[in-house]
């Protein structure tokens, strides 16, 4: 049974329809995230959830429970923001204490969630700082331990780790899906960036402009995207996209091809093109191309690429890795 | 390139700061001092002559003195008190509007915009009790007026002035602070299950203390030395029932010409706030020491 469940939810700001009427349904102990690019209405339909936004239309259920009208702290949900939002003149035991307090826990069983909270996620050592006095990747534990002290229904995140730099960033990437897998508890992640979605999520719900353009895991969105919106977001980099004729003789509007998919053949091969620019990653290389026909194309290859910029080459897509879509970017199968 | 110690480097940085505290305040603070400690009118300014703690015993033993001091110390506190209460609930409970529509804040700021001597002399012609409108209404509806400028109210008359005028002041401070949350830490609160009132109890005000502190501090020392909108609108009082400090000083200065007695008041007034002070800071360092041992 869905644990969450969005019955034609929508959210309109003045006369700006940020969220169309959507319906979604969440499972119980799934990761679920909504990835999109900015602007998109993730936080907002993580609010509408969460209690903080008000909906327009439409009914959100928690555990079967009709919860559209009920204030946001009677839910049974937990929330990360992207600030952190720890109370600045309480230490960190008295951040995670809050919540139990204001549920009207017992000050002894208060200690003592407090106390394995603090152990799991190893903030013991600074139960007495402000959050002043402590790092970003620690403001960030103790905003997820105050999170999960309450042991709620579901947690939810808006982009919790974007205040981090990229090392701490995946290292708490890691750390969040690990606390997953023990608490199984269901979580709802927001963020924009696709990589975190495709590592950590069971399911991907990706939106854009308050749409959901497709709902799927993360393997399901990569191999069968459900339009060029999803094609272009997902994977990186980016799916080549070629138009016109070279799309027209395959008979579809548009058709994808991801760089990984495109195999560098000499002379022959379905596509003749110009070397650009080489990205050498060392395990990998991007060759950027400007084919004749078909446009730029990227080549993604491993390890060194065999050809220099100028060189004039042949590309060929791998057999059944080619995208088609129709004039209005929706999938062809 | 040579370079210079660091000890040397840092005298040397202090310079301009000591060279401007000896201009602006050793000329002033040498003649206090010397005026304190001599028997001195307006015929003799040019020739104090020093009669050694004899002002200081006088100043102590005028009853007079006692009184300002309480005046001006009731005055002060229970102004500040009252501005900063005004001005705390007027900074939340309205904010909403304050946020939507900036310009209210400009009405709410007039007050302030008025000299404190003007509005003496406003509330002196209001409250007067021949030609003032106020009690010509007042005794036209209720057939009584009490009168606002006599020993017995004057007081109170001049607390609800100060009030009127300053809590706009307070009020700006608090509004500034209490935006300055963010808007997420409200909305953890509330996700934690915090009602408005325990959000505002356990989060908001704790987030303004220094604030709040802030304006109680410079609210009093204002009210404390009160001087020209009480002076305007009673002067020293019916009396002598509104004479601050500050109007003692005035009086003993100019119309007493105890030159000497009056810069001995004055010169206890700043050894008794610098005590204060220092204690104040010795206080604050001592809770953080404790709470760093802690
Ligand atoms: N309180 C609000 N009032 C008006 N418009 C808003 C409000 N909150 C969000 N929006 C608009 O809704 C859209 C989606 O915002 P948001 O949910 O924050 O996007 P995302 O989190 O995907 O970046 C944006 O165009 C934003 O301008
Ligand atoms: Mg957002």
């Amino acid at each position: 049974m869905a644990q969450i469940k969005l019955d034609g939810t929508s959210k309109v700001f003045g006369d700006i329809t940020v969220i169309p009427p959507l319906d979604l349904e969440i499972g119980k102990g799934e990761f679920v995230v909504f990835v999109g690019p900015s602007g998109s209405g993730k936080s907002t339909l993580l609010r509408l959830i969460a209690g903080l936004e008000q909906v327009s239309g439409g009914r959100i259920y928690i555990e079967g429970r009709d919860i559209t009208t009920t204030p946001c702290g009677d839910r049974g949900l937990a929330m990360v923001f992207q600030s952190y939002a720890l109370y600045p003149h309480m230490t960190v035991r008295q951040n995670m204490a809050f919540p139990l307090e204001m549920a009207g826990e017992a000050k002894a069983s208060i200690n003592r969630s407090i106390e394995e909270t603090a152990h799991v996620l190893d903030i013991t050592r600074f139960l007495d700082r402000r959050p002043a006095q402590l790092s970003g990747g620690q403001r960030q534990r103790v905003a997820i331990g105050r999170a999960i002290v309450r042991n709620p229904t579901a947690f939810l995140f808006d982009e919790p780790l974007s205040n981090l730099d990229a090392a701490l960033r995946s290292s708490t990437r890691l750390e969040i899906m690990k606390l997953h897998q023990q608490l199984g508890a269901t979580m709802i992640y927001v963020t924009h960036d696709q990589v975190e979605a495709m590592t950590m999520a069971d399911r991907i719900v990706v939106l854009n402009h308050g749409k959901i353009e497709q709902v799927g895991t993360p393997q399901e969105l990569y191999e069968r995207p459900a339009n060029l919106f999803v094609a272009e977001f997902i994977g990186a980099p980016r799916m080549n996209r070629i138009e016109g004729e070279a799309a027209a003789a395959l008979g579809a509007g548009t058709i994808g091809v991801r760089p990984e998919h495109i195999r560098i053949v000499q002379e022959s091969g379905l596509w003749q093109a110009t070397v650009e620019v080489i990205e050498n990653l060392g395990a990998e290389s991007h060759v950027h191309t400007r084919s004749d026909v078909a446009g730029p194309l990227v080549v993604r290859m491993s390890g060194s690429p065999g050809v220099k910029i100028g060189d004039r080459i042949g590309l060929s897509p791998a057999d059944g890795f080619v995208h088609r879509f129709d004039r209005h970017g929706m999938a062809l199968r | 390139m040579r370079t210079i110690p660091q000890q040397r480097e840092g005298r040397l940085l202090l310079v301009p700061l000591v060279t401007f505290l000896l201009v602006f305040l050793s000329f002033p603070a040498l003649v206090d001092i010397v005026y304190a400690l001599s028997d001195v009118t307006f015929q003799t300014m040019r020739a104090p002559e020093l009669v050694g703690l004899r002002n200081f015993g006088t100043v102590l033993a005028d009853p007079e003195f006692w009184s300002a001091c309480w005046f001006s110390l009731r005055f002060g506190g229970l102004t500040a008190f009252i501005e900063c209460a005004l001005g705390l609930a007027l900074a939340i409970f309205l904010s909403p509007i304050v946020c939507r529509y900036g310009w209210t804040i400009a009405i709410l700021m007039l007050p302030m915009m008025v000299a404190p001597s003007m509005v003496g002399l406003m509330y002196r012609l209001v409250l007067h009790e021949f030609a003032g409108p106020l009690p010509y209404y007042l005794t036209l509806w209720s057939g009584t007026s009490p009168a606002f400028l006599d020993a017995g109210h004057a007081f109170w008359t001049l607390v609800v002035v100060e009030v009127l005028q300053w809590t706009p002041f307070a009020f700006l401070l608090f509004h500034v602070a209490y935006i300055s949350i963010s808007s997420e830490i409200r909305e953890a609160a509330a996700m934690d299950k915090a009602g408005a009132w325990r959000i505002l109890w356990r989060i908001e005000l704790p987030m303004m203390k220094a604030t709040i502190a802030i304006a109680l501090g410079i609210r009093f020392i204002d009210g404390f030395r009160v001087f020209d909108n009480v002076f305007t609108l009673t002067g020293a009082g019916a009396g002598g029932s509104t004479t601050s400090l500050s109007i003692y000083i005035y009086q003993s200065f100019f119309k007493g010409g105890q030159i000497g007695q009056a810069v001995a008041a004055s010169a206890l007034l700043f050894f008794t706030s610098l005590i204060v002070l220092y204690a104040g800071g010795m206080l604050k360092s001592y809770r953080e020491r404790r709470r760093v041992a802690a």
